[in-house]
This record gives structure tokens, sequence and C-alpha cells, in this order.
């Protein structure tokens, strides 16, 4: 499997801090309540464990927010809550409780927004740290088994999944929820030299 | 400016310390910059240490940024505390206002550091 | 430019002030270089008001908020956004008409922010706004009928209370629990005395008024959000108890009986009476593992079969098998 150095591992993990950092402030402003979100931890799997991680039993179903970003590089963005805390969100933004059953496609649409400002932030943050150029597709709505929901984001045997483990602090509520950059081998050697040269860059001159 | 001052860098990140350090050497290369990844290593750091400048990251395990500033402002009061943090949010806003401390957000530029350094002149 | 470009030009601006979408576009300083329209139409602010002109200077309350972030993406990251009617219900000031105006009825949007390629300059920014109140009045509307059909499929037409079907989804979740917990679930199985009697002397019409008060009075006497009465047959009721034991169950099952008589419906066929009363049969599982659903039942079935032998109008209790 894929393996960074521990400085590495730390770029990686600050970077992704502070595009949910600024995405907890764009949320906090919607909703006038103070919204907290961090990346505790990252790790690089394949899609099968990457599936399981997020609760691949046959009746857990997840909510997806994914977008297609290429440029500099290419992946898939996919931001996903397991099926007891889908839509938590939605419902603590909106104030309302419906059952993922019932979801409406407003509320869908809701979804999607959240989605689509987290991995703008995640993925801008770290476009703006590397100096690079990408551009973005709107953001589309899943609902599935992970399972179903990454290989309909195009991950397959070869590719590698960057989870990032998102804590998400609403009202006192703490949610937990995932994103997932399916990269195929050529992101993520693109990725590796990123990070690389944005370490040197930050050691300064030896 | 020759004297030698010190600053302590506060975060859980060693790459943001790293970088603090670094823009803070650029402009000040006879200053010696501490780091601690914790508030709690913070607080145990000043009891010995008497610096110029704090910055301290606000999103860290433990007693968080927060939480450590308001103690350290008590510790060190006329040390320069600089919050720093990604999610800009009234309330931390207020609340640092209310200490005397001040903000700056992240990702933190080598401009804004050196802006601050040249403020405690 | 050859006939057909020069046309070409003229249709899309046409174009442009015939669709129903709001559309501005934004040069990479901020400033509005498009407003079509359907935006002079809802904004009451027509393009040479407002071409030339930062955006935010001209509608300073959207400074600092979701759409000044989605326009910032979009000139400085390239990536689009969205601003969903459910999170922002009316985010700029558009009327759906003159009078909405007035009203300081906001229309409902949605929005959308993307990068806009212009050959030869700097990037710049499109934003389309769709009014949306439409839909989220019909969502309202489907959502509030979603509602009452899901009342209306659990409880019972009749009297209001919960139907069989309501009672066996309720049966099933509540004897899990009271096995997983240990703790005790107590059953009355209740039934209108001589009713076949009372419908051919007076009436369906009053027999159904009867059914109805009779199963307002139990349900009057549940006091715990967990109880639940449900309908069981034509003059038959059930009524679940979690975490009562035998003794409590009995005793409640008396309280109503009493209630029930205390009505005073006149029954002049009653056998052995002169007004409506119940019997009750009333099981209880004490959380071992080894009660089901059918044991609680037929354990209550038979304690009102002990009831009704034992001349009505009275409550007994049978154990659990």
């Amino acid at each position: 499997m894929f393996n960074l150095s521990e400085l590495q591992h730390d770029a990686l993990v600050e970077i992704f801090n502070i595009g949910v950092g600024h995405a907890a402030k764009s949320m906090s402003e919607i909703v006038n309540e103070e919204v907290t979100m961090s990346v505790p931890s990252i790790s690089f799997l394949n899609r099968a464990d990457a599936a399981e991680m997020l609760g691949n039993k046959e009746s857990s179903r997840v909510c997806g927010v994914s977008q297609h970003y290429e440029g500099a590089f290419k992946t898939e963005a996919i931001l996903m809550f397991p099926e007891d805390k889908s839509l938590d969100i939605v419902r603590l933004m909106v104030g309302e409780s419906v059952p993922l059953k019932e979801l409406t496609e407003m509320e869908q649409e809701a979804m999607s927004e959240i989605g689509n400002i987290i991995l703008n932030s995640c993925v801008g943050t770290l476009a703006n740290i590397f100096a690079q150029e990408l551009s973005g597709s709107l953001p589309q709505y899943h609902v599935g088994t992970s399972e179903e929901i990454l290989s309909a984001t195009g991950a397959n045997a070869s590719t590698v999944v960057l989870m990032l483990h998102i804590d998400f602090i609403l009202e006192k509520h703490q949610i937990h929820g995932y994103v997932a950059f399916v990269l195929d081998l050529t992101a993520l050697h693109d990725l590796q030299e990123q990070v690389d040269r944005y370490l040197a860059k930050v050691m300064g001159p030896a | 400016m020759n004297e030698t001052k010190t600053v302590l860098v506060v975060d859980d990140s060693r790459v943001s310390r790293l970088m603090a350090r670094q823009f803070i050497l650029s402009k000040k290369p006879s200053w010696v910059v501490e780091e601690a990844a914790t508030g709690e290593e913070a607080i145990e750091k000043v009891k010995t240490l008497s610096p110029v400048l704090i910055l301290i990251d606000v999103n860290m395990p433990g007693m968080g940024g927060l939480a450590a500033a308001e103690q350290l402002r008590l510790a060190c009061p006329t040390t320069h505390i600089s919050l720093v943090t990604a999610n800009v949010q009234n309330a931390t806003r207020n609340r640092a206002n209310e200490l005397g401390i001040g903000f700056m957000e992240k990702p933190i530029t080598e401009t804004r550091v050196h802006a601050l350094l040249g403020a405690l002149d | 430019m050859t006939h057909s470009e020069t046309h070409r030009l003229g249709m899309l601006d046409s174009v442009l002030g015939a669709i129903n979408l709001g559309t501005i576009v934004l040069d990479h300083e901020r400033r509005i270089v498009v407003w079509n329209d359907w935006m002079r139409m809802h904004s009451g602010f027509a393009p040479d008001a407002v071409l030339g002109q930062d955006f935010f200077a001209l509608f300073p309350e959207l400074a600092g908020k979701r759409i000044d972030g989605a326009v910032q993406q979009a000139l400085r990251d390239n990536f689009p956004s969205v601003l969903s009617q459910t999170l922002h219900k009316a985010p700029l000031a558009l009327f759906a008409s003159p009078a909405a105006r007035d009203s300081g009825e906001r229309m409902q949007q949605a929005v959308a922010v993307t990068p806009l390629e212009v050959a030869g300059l700097p990037r710049h920014c499109l934003i389309q706004i769709a009014d949306v109140s439409v839909a989220v009045t019909r969502e309202r509307l489907l959502r509030d009928q979603a509602l009452e059909l899901r009342s209306q499929t659990f409880s019972d037409g009749l009297t209001g209370i919960a139907n069989r079907r309501h009672f066996d989804v309720a049966m099933e979740k509540e004897v899990r629990r009271a096995k997983r917990a240990g703790s005790p679930l107590s059953l009355l199985m209740i039934d209108i005395d001589s009713f076949k009697a009372y419908n051919d002397h007076y009436g369906h019409q009053q027999g159904d008024d009867t059914l109805i008060k009779v199963a307002h009075a139990l349900a009057a006497m549940l006091q715990r959000p967990l109880d639940l009465i449900a309908r069981y047959g034509g003059e038959e009721f059930a009524v679940i108890l979690p975490e009562l034991d035998g003794e409590h169950s009995v005793m409640l099952a008396e309280k109503m009986r009493v209630q029930i008589e205390d009505l005073a419906i006149p029954h002049v066929q009653a056998a052995g009476n002169d007004r409506v009363t119940v019997s009750i049969g009333a099981s209880t599982h004490s959380g071992s593992e080894l009660a089901d659903i059918a044991a609680l039942l037929g354990a209550a079935d038979k304690a009102l079969y002990q009831a009704k032998r034992g001349g009505r109008n009275r409550v007994e209790r049978h154990q659990e098998a």
C-alpha cells in the first residue's frame, strides 16, 4: 500500500484541516451557529477496504456527494456519511427531521450544497497551497451502499482511495463523516510530488 | 536589531510549526523559536520562557488553543498572543478580543507574519 | 463580420432576454457585465443602473455571505458552487411581482455560481438564478400529504386509535425490546360484552358510536408514552404495556373495566347486565428468553375466555405458558 513519511502525512493532514476549517466557517455563516470541523486522521486504502470502513453491510446505505476535479491532477472527491448519520447534518442545518427514505429532492440539494462547500474547500486549499490550476464539476448526489458509490465514482481495483476522517460539530452534536479522494497511480504520484515540493519550501533553505 | 527575542509557536502539526519557524527566522534571524505541540505543553514552557510573541493554533487535541490562550494570557500579561485558525468565527473572534488576543488566518503567510513581527518592534 | 454572425449575436442577446432564468456575469474584479431582462424584472434594477459596478458594492448585505465565497471560488479557484433553496431561501432581493415587492415577500431562489472562460480576458463568473417558489410550495404540500397518509395507514378508520397493523409492528418491537432489556411486557385483550346483541338491538350506527366511545375512554387511561391501544378486531381491543409487570397490568385493567362500566351506556340485551361492559384478559411476559408474541397473545386470549366464562365484566389473568 501507498506509504507516506511522517512529515508528508503531517503536511497533508494540516492542509486538509485548513480546508475543512474554511468550510466550517462558510457553514457557520449559513446557520448562524458555531460550526467546527477537523480532520483527525487520513489513510490510504484500496477500494474494498474503503467500502469496509464506510460500513458495507447490505442494509447500510450511505449518502454521498461527489465532485470531479481535473487539471494539474485528476480525482473524484466524495463526501460521505454512514446511514445512521446521513442527513443529520442537513437536519441540523435545516432544523427539520425527515427520515432518509422520505428525503425530498430539496433536502438532497441541501446535502449537495454541503458537499459542494466541503469538497471545494478541501481541494481548493490543496490547489492553492500547491499553486496548481484545477477545474471542478457541480456536485452530484448519490445514495447507495458505500461499495456502489465508490464504484460509481470510478474507484476500481487499481485505484487508491485517500480517506479523510471528518469530525463535524454543530450545536454540540458531533458527527463523523468521510471525504474520499479516488486517485489513480498518476494522481497519487502527482500528489506525493506536490507534497515534497511543499515541504521543501516549508523547511526553507537547508 | 540584533538582540535575541523568543517566539513560542504552538501547533500540533509539525509542518505548521516548521513553516512558522521559517517565516519568523527569515525576518528575525537572531531570534529564538520555541515549539510546543499542545496547549498543555505551551503552558509548561512559558514557566521558563519569556516570549515576546506566541502563535497558537486553535484546532489542537487536548485543551485546545482557545483554552490554552486564556491561561497563557494570564501567565504572560505583556506577551503578544495571536490565535491562528482556518475557521475564523465571530464567537472565537469576540472571545479573543475580550482576552486581548490577536488573530491570524490559516494558511499563514510570510507577509502576515513579517507584518506582525514588524509591529512588535 | 458575416451576415449570419451579426444575426447570431443579436439572436443570442434575444435569448438572454427571453430565458426564464436570472443571468448575471461578473468580470474578474466582480463588476457586473451582464444583467439580463429577468434580473431587471425581478430585482427592480435596470441594466444601465448596475452595469460596470461592483456586485458587492451594489448589494452590500451579500458581502461575506455564501455567495461572496462562491464568486471568489469561481474566479480564483475555477470551481462551481450551488446555493440550495433549502439552506438559502432567498439570498438576493428578488420578487415574483410588484405586489410581492410591496409586501416584501421574496422569491425563493436556487443559485448556481460557475466560472466562465472568456477568450482573451481573465476569468469571469456566471451567476444563474432560478425561481423555485412553486417547487417549494409543491414540496411542502407533498410532504404534508405524505405525513397525513402515513398516519392514516396506521390508524383505525372508525375510532382513530391504532389499527391491527400498527399493533403487529409495535408488538414485535416491544417483545424484542423486553427480551433485550430483560424487562416485563404486559398485554391486555379487551372485548366488549354481548356486542353482537348490541348491534342487533340498537343498530350498527349506534354500535359504531359505542365502539368509538369505548375506544376513546380506554385510550384516555393510558398515561405512559410507550403504552399502545389498538383495535384488534371488530369489537376487540389490545393494549400493549411495556415495562409493566403482571400485578400492575391487572390493576390498570381493573381501572379500565370500571371506567367503561361508569360510562353507563344502556344495553338492554346485555347478558347479566343493563349497560355496556368489557371483559379483559391479561398476560405478562417476564423478560425471559423463552416467551414470544404468540405465547403472550395466546395467554391473554385464554384469560379473556376465562373472563367471559366467569360471567363477563371482569378481569382475568393468565400466566405465560
